[in-house]
């Protein structure tokens, strides 16, 4: 399996405060990496790095491509889902409320379609090319969909979903613009046994079948032992532990992470 | 309902009566009055306490209408039985009003009167159309949006009085001249959202309005500027006798000369634009951008990390929506054929913002509807002169009371994927 992301020794300083100290992972493609840690640990600011929308204090990360790297310091705000395909969910929900399913779909292909548009040109004129290019969106949003089970609610806004429904909208909205790097924040936050279960089989889906790496953070355990390949657990900004779901789960290190040490 | 729900409300509506004498009593109680030399006061307590009256009475009728808990009156049952049949007929609405607005010249009852109401109420609906897409679609509550409309105005009368150019080149320009400030604008303001970017939007609109009284050597200051070209019929002009090697239009049609057929054509003229306007939008919505415009409304962080680029999207709706800004100054300017820094106060600005917020952010029909009633109730009462904007007021306080999201307040989603159901 080859390296998709690694992050080295990034350090992220919020004046004094140091949330994230020379931490240092890899994740691998085809594979779910999650970040598990006590609240505070820092997990929200490395996905919050990763994605550009802060600029860490130090330390690198890196995408791989193929033979090549690309480091994610270098793409902030808008660039890093559009050129560097590293795609994200939001631990509250980030759903455009008064616009309908399919449109939420739609948005998440637009770089394409603004290309496809002529930037407006061709879709004013109503060409023919624009309009397939459209269908071809649509029938991809469709594709994703069926996988959730939303086709019937398509034309419904998507603030009047379920919650359940929500979280996995926002998810297969990011696999719209074909990400290489997927990192979720919480996705199995609020929902209850049945809807983690079809959460779990969701993640698996796109991990065995997407040329997708996934990047969970998660506070569910059921959700994290179950699906997870590598688990990194972070405490105060420092990583403590790293290795397989089995492992994290006899760690002493974590143990006492999450429940304190006996005195 | 209890006794102690009626002296409550009486007691409220008191305390009303109490603010309206405090505001009453110094703007309509004393009045001035220049009697041969100097200024007398006339008290006319008379009237106030018949305004004062009216508002204890309204007061207590509300009262005692919510606390019954039903807010079914006859106005709100007549306008949500009106916005059910436009919601699903919208297309017939459409039609209907337009195919109207085309024969509305010719119809028996319309005069000269008629004729210039309607054209002011077509020229507040296209800018309404045209701020639609910056505050309806985009969600950047612009509250500058005039400057446009000045610039679009200057512009044309500008070019027009120093070049000679026709209504037909010198319009694009505008458009162009007024787009380009909308990406002035833009792009200070491309990181405020809410009240932050009202507020700087706001400052644009009077600086401009500063800048056209200061610039004396261009804009000629305060005094306006005077001749402004009057638009043509495709190069036939509107005049009683033409000059040397010219045909009239009245000539070449062989009509009998009248100043209701340039009128006519402004009528015309400005229906187009307007239609031009509303189809515009109605497509653009439908594209790409267009969803962007809505998804950033919506939530400018996931429109991010969808990689959808924030100030693009931003500047091409300030610049489409000054543009449309820009097209209903020049159409203003040739109108008039005079412009002043006089003609584009705040107000104006907070006008095409009532007409928008009032009609339901983002509704084409919603910007008809309410132009019609904001501007023509406030026509109306033309005859009480200052205090027509009372009507103006009252006008916008019913909509807010009874109709809180909008006359209009539903949005149908751009693309379907399983067809219209109904």
């Amino acid at each position: 399996m080859s390296n998709l992301l690694s992050v080295e020794n990034l350090t992220m300083q919020f004046g004094g405060l140091t949330a994230i100290d020379d931490l240092s992972f890899d994740a691998k493609n085809n594979q779910i990496t999650s970040i598990i840690g006590p609240n505070g640990a820092g997990k929200t600011t490395v996905f919050n790095c990763l994605t550009g929308f802060y600029k860490p204090t130090n330390g690198q990360m890196f995408l791989h491509k193929e033979d090549s790297k690309i480091s994610l310091r270098k793409y902030t705000d808008f660039k890093i889902a559009y050129v560097a395909k590293v795609a994200r969910t939001f631990q509250n929900i980030r759903l455009f409320p008064a616009m309908s399913v399919l449109e939420n779909l739609l948005v998440a292909q637009h770089n394409e379609l603004m290309v496809a548009s002529g930037y407006s040109l061709f879709g004013l004129l109503n060409l023919k090319t624009y309009r397939d290019k459209e269908q071809l969106a649509v029938d991809k949003a469709k594709y994703w969909l069926d996988i959730i089970g939303l086709t019937h609610r398509a034309d419904d806004n998507a603030g009047d979903l379920p919650y359940g429904d929500q979280r996995k909208l926002e998810i297969v909205r990011a696999m719209c613009i074909e990400p290489r790097l997927l990192c979720l924040d919480e996705p199995a936050a609020g929902l209850n046994p049945k809807e983690s279960a079809e959460l779990n089989k969701l993640l698996k889906f796109i991990k065995t079948e997407k040329q997708t790496g996934i990047l969970l953070i998660e506070h569910d355990m059921s959700v994290v032992m179950g699906i997870s390949d590598h688990v990194v657990v972070l405490n105060y900004g420092k990583k403590i532990f790293e290795g397989t779901a089995d492992q994290t789960k006899n760690s002493k290190e974590v143990i006492e992470a999450y429940l304190g040490v006996d005195e | 309902m209890e006794k102690k729900d009626i002296i409550q409300s009486f007691k409220d509506s008191l305390f009303t009566g109490l603010i309206a004498l405090a505001l009453f009593g110094p703007i309509v109680g004393l009045r001035t009055a220049s009697k041969g030399e100097g200024l007398f006061i006339t008290p006319q307590w008379g009237v106030v306490f018949l305004l004062v009256g009216l508002c204890i009475v309204g007061r207590f009728l509300i009262n005692l209408n919510s606390a019954r808990k039903t807010e079914i009156t006859f106005f709100s049952k007549f306008t949500s039985k009106f916005s059910a049949i436009t919601e699903d007929k919208a297309k017939h609405f459409a039609i209907t009003a337009i195919l109207f607005a085309v024969v509305f010249p010719f119809l028996p009852f319309t005069d000269r009167y008629f004729m210039d109401v309607a054209i002011m109420i077509l020229t507040y609906i296209m800018l309404g159309w045209g701020l639609n897409i910056v505050v309806g679609l985009a969600g950047l509550l612009d509250l500058g949006y005039v400057a446009f409309y000045a610039v679009g105005a200057y512009s044309y009368a500008l070019i027009a009085t120093t070049f000679g150019w026709s209504f037909w080149i010198c319009l694009p320009l505008a458009g162009v001249f007024a787009a380009f400030f909308g990406i002035l604008l833009g792009f200070p303001v491309l990181r405020l959202r809410g009240d932050y970017l009202a507020i700087v939007t706001l400052g644009f609109g009077e600086i401009i309005r500063i800048i056209l009284i200061n610039w004396y050597e261009v804009t000629n200051g305060p005094d306006g500027i005077t001749g402004i070209p009057r638009p043509s019929f495709f190069g036939l002009p509107f005049k009683r006798s033409p000059d040397e090697g010219e045909t009239s239009f009245h000539l070449f049609f062989n009509l009998e000369y009248s100043t209701m057929h340039r009128i006519i054509f402004l009528y015309y003229l400005i229906l187009v634009l307007a239609l031009i306007t509303n189809y515009f939008t109605l497509k653009i919505r439908k594209l790409p951008v267009g969803r962007a415009w809505e998804a950033l409304r919506e939530d400018e962080i996931a429109c991010k990390s969808l990689g959808v680029n924030p100030t693009n999207t931003k500047l091409t709706a300030f610049a489409i929506g000054a543009m449309f800004g820009g097209f209903a100054g020049s159409f203003f300017a040739t109108r008039q054929a005079f412009i002043s820094p006089e003609s584009f106060t705040f107000i104006e600005s907070a006008i095409i913002v009532a007409i928008v917020v009032l009609g339901g952010m983002g509704s084409q029909t919603g910007v008809v509807l309410a132009s019609i009633f904001l501007i023509g109730i406030t026509e109306m009462f033309r005859d009480l002169e200052q205090y027509r904007m009372i009507a103006f007021g009252g006008a916008m306080v019913l909509i807010m009371v009874f109709k809180p999201k909008g006359i209009l307040a539903n949005r149908k989603p751009t693309i379907l994927m399983h067809g219209d159901k109904k």
